[in-house]
């Protein structure tokens, strides 16, 4: 009985065990459970890290470029102001270190056949040219023959007597009341800016079809704004958290050229020219004052105008920033510091608006480069400046994974011209110009 | 008080052809100067000026009024590409320009700020032939008795009969004529803007003020007909209405109501575009009129770059 009770009890046992082993269940087609992942709203760093890629995939599926814009800028904390016009020690390296921008000195090499020769008109306008590395250099410069592209001359004496005219114009023709204090920047070289621009892109816009269709705004307001690096929160409820470094650029260029096609690349997208300066300090050093308001991303105007890319930008320093309290105060190294803040600040700012204009942002890093050049003058000594920004990945996670560094050409401040006396222009110095005119000149490839 | 052209007209010894003068129509009709591809630039200008100027939702009329202004002279200003001699004119903002004149024994004169002022190195030629001059001989200025016509005019002893364009720019200075004033009422409070009417009537008294300076200053002070007459042209605009003037001085003896009169050519509330909807309109969750620029009229755009190239093409 037993023998036969443990045989049937056996028996199902040995089915039960037969069926389980060859047949393995299969598993359902659906997942039975939901994943198991952090919660959202828990205080932990895996809820917190969770929170990041739900906003970060928001961002990232956003249909339009301005739910885009408004998403990336919806949270507002306090955060730097940075003024690209500064009286700060030392400026440029600061906001090197924010954008992690590369200063190369001189203007950047160009391809040869992309340069008009210049009518040799008794002027020492080919000897006395910037230095400029590769193959330019041999080809145009000494003999004022066409080039093989057969581009036409410039004419420089037509050029210089435009803008000796808008000069003279502005400071000796017209009958203005005196300046008003601390105004003296308003009075002269602001409209001058204003005329010689407008008359030299004028006058060169048949030359250049990207000038032909482009905008000129009078000016304009633009607003970057970008977290770079961290640090913990000092007091308030928030006290202890880590939190990125917010910062925001808002710049009034006094005249920008915005065009509907881009500018080419001077240098490859993954190039290394130099190195970004590492400061230790926090940014209030600088000094940098935070303030809490809306966070802007604008070029100058909204995202349905059709150029959308920048040309150049011309920026007046103020009466506050002129040469002669930086010497009187003997601080006579700082007064190129001021040119080169204000370039490299502008200019990463305006880049960086374009480039989140096109859909990019920190997280979806740039494909293509942009390049912008400004000009930046007291009304009469010029600096040139070209950026080409290869990366817009500066938050702590994305800056460890992207070797790509951008990159600001730049000179120093050169004067334009000795002194006006009498209506005449004495001392004009043609390569000044001659920059401004490349600079005009400058146009993508195709056209 | 009453319609101020007719006001502007006795005191200035004027008459008036209404529309634009056939050589600036001329401009117009010419097809090579290929207008027709900038209406394409001019309805982005006006887009520009009126929607995309700002991060804020709508520009105010003192921001959009000036900007669309630049943008619209930008473009004109790109043709010298085309026209080289188009190079040769000058912009000059806050001129100052003072005239005085008499009138039937009455002293008048002419002061202040005159908006914006385009210069050239060279004249515009004369607009009307001689026959239409000498026609004028026989029109009669209309009075207003028993108003007496400078009624609402400021009563002011003046010490000094100040008389230059000269006053506004040194000697030598190269671009000396003036070309075409350019007036933007951009107050933003519809009260402190003139309505069209009286816009028109300062037009051509600033017109009048800076064609006269011009001729004394060409021809000495001595009222008499002009053989050259001068042509000055004006724009006034409140950021939408256009109105266009031409006006040719041909004489200075203004004293007496007959002989020869100048001439004024009027072309008046020139709309550029009917509405520019900044946000769409939404009328139960339906949307009715989207964002944009509504009943864009090029013709006022070929107008004021006729004008521009007047003198010059």
């Amino acid at each position: 009985m037993a023998a036969l009770g443990a045989r049937r009890l056996l028996r199902p046992g040995r089915r039960w065990l037969s069926e389980t082993v060859p047949g393995a269940p299969s598993p359902p087609a659906s997942p039975l459970y939901p994943p198991v992942v952090a919660s959202i709203t828990a205080k932990s760093k895996a809820a917190k890290s969770r929170r990041l890629q739900r906003f970060k995939q928001q961002v990232h599926a956003a249909p339009t470029v301005e739910e885009k814009l408004r998403l990336y800028g919806k949270l507002q904390r306090p955060k730097y102001m940075v003024y690209p016009q500064t009286f700060a020690l030392n400026a440029d390296r600061w906001y090197r270190s924010f954008t992690k921008t590369v200063l190369v000195p001189g203007m950047p090499p160009r391809a040869a056949a992309a340069k008009p020769p210049v009518a040799a008109a008794g002027t020492t306008a080919e000897g006395g040219r910037d230095p400029e590395p590769g193959a330019e250099g041999p080809e145009a410069a000494k003999t004022p023959e066409p080039a093989a592209g057969a581009a036409p001359y410039l004419d420089m004496d037509e050029l210089r007597s435009l803008a000796c005219d808008a000069l003279l114009q502005e400071s000796f023709y017209q009958n203005k009341k005196r300046p008003f204090l601390y105004r003296d920047q308003d009075h002269t070289p602001g409209p001058f800016l204003t005329q010689l621009v407008s008359t030299l892109a004028a006058f060169l816009s048949g030359r250049n079809p990207l000038l032909a269709a482009s905008s000129l705004d009078l000016n304009p307001e633009v607003n970057y704004y970008w977290h770079h690096g961290e640090e913990v929160v000092v007091h308030g409820h928030r006290k202890g958290r880590v939190d990125p470094v917010r910062f925001q650029i808002d710049d009034n260029p006094h005249l920008q050229i915005r065009v509907p096609k881009q500018l080419p690349e001077v240098v490859p997208l993954e190039s290394d020219l130099g190195d970004v300066p590492v400061i230790d300090h926090k940014p209030s050093k600088l000094p940098l004052f935070k303030k809490q308001y809306e966070n802007k991303v604008f070029i100058g105007s909204k995202v349905a105008d059709p150029c959308c890319y920048g040309h150049t930008q011309f920026h007046l320093l103020p009466d506050r920033l002129k040469r002669e309290r930086f010497i009187r105060e003997r601080l006579e190294d700082q007064i190129e510091v001021v040119y080169r803040s204000n370039g490299i600040a502008s200019l990463f700012a305006w880049t960086a608006a374009q480039a989140m204009y096109q859909g990019f942002w920190s997280e979806a890093d740039v494909t293509r480069p942009f390049v912008s050049q400004a000009v930046v003058t007291d009304g009469k000594y010029f600096a040139f400046f070209c950026y080409q920004l290869n990366t817009l990945a500066l938050t702590a996670e994305t800056i460890k994974n992207s070797p790509r560094k951008n990159i600001c050409w730049g000179t120093d401040s050169k004067p334009l011209y000795d002194v006006v006396e009498d209506g005449n222009v004495k001392g004009f110095n043609d390569e000044v110009l001659l920059q401004l005119v490349r600079f005009l000149l400058n146009r993508p490839k195709e056209l | 008080l009453f319609p101020g052209v007719r006001q502007a007209q006795w005191l200035t010894k004027t008459k008036l052809v209404e529309g634009l003068p056939p050589a600036v129509q001329g401009i117009l009709d010419n097809p090579a100067h290929g207008l027709q591809e900038l209406e394409e630039r001019a309805k982005h200008a006006v887009s520009h000026a009126r929607l995309w100027d700002t991060a804020e939702v709508a520009p105010r009329r003192e921001q959009y009024c000036p900007v669309l202004f630049e943008n619209l002279i930008h473009i004109c200003r790109l043709m010298s590409g085309k026209y080289p001699s188009l190079s040769k004119r000058m912009l000059a903002r806050n001129c100052r320009i003072a005239a005085t004149w008499e009138r039937e024994s009455i002293l008048l004169q002419v002061r202040g700020l005159s908006g914006i002022l385009m210069n050239s190195m060279t004249p515009i030629p004369p607009v009307a032939s001689k026959e239409e001059i000498l026609a004028t001989k026989e029109h009669v200025l209309e009075t207003f008795y028993p108003i007496a016509p400078t009624i609402d005019l400021q009563e002011v002893n003046v010490y000094k009969e100040l008389n230059d364009t000269g006053q506004c720019f040194a000697d030598g200075y190269p671009y000396s004529h003036p070309h075409t004033l350019f007036f933007l009422e951009s107050a933003n409070v519809r009260t402190d803007r003139f309505r069209p009417e009286q816009l028109r009537a300062k037009m051509l008294m600033f017109a009048f003020g800076n064609a006269l300076a011009k001729a004394r200053a060409l021809h000495g002070n001595d009222p008499k007909v002009l053989e050259q007459p001068v042509v000055v042209q004006s724009i006034g605009t409140d950021g939408q209405l256009f109105q266009f003037m031409v006006f040719q001085l041909n004489t200075t003896d203004l004293v007496s109501n007959d002989g020869i009169k100048n001439l004024v050519w009027i072309d008046s509330d020139q709309n550029l575009y009917e509405k520019a909807q900044c946000v769409p309109e939404v009328k139960k969750r339906v949307v009715t009129k989207p964002a944009g620029i509504f009943g864009f009229q090029p013709d006022t755009f070929k107008k004021f770059l006729a004008l521009y190239l007047h003198g010059t093409v």
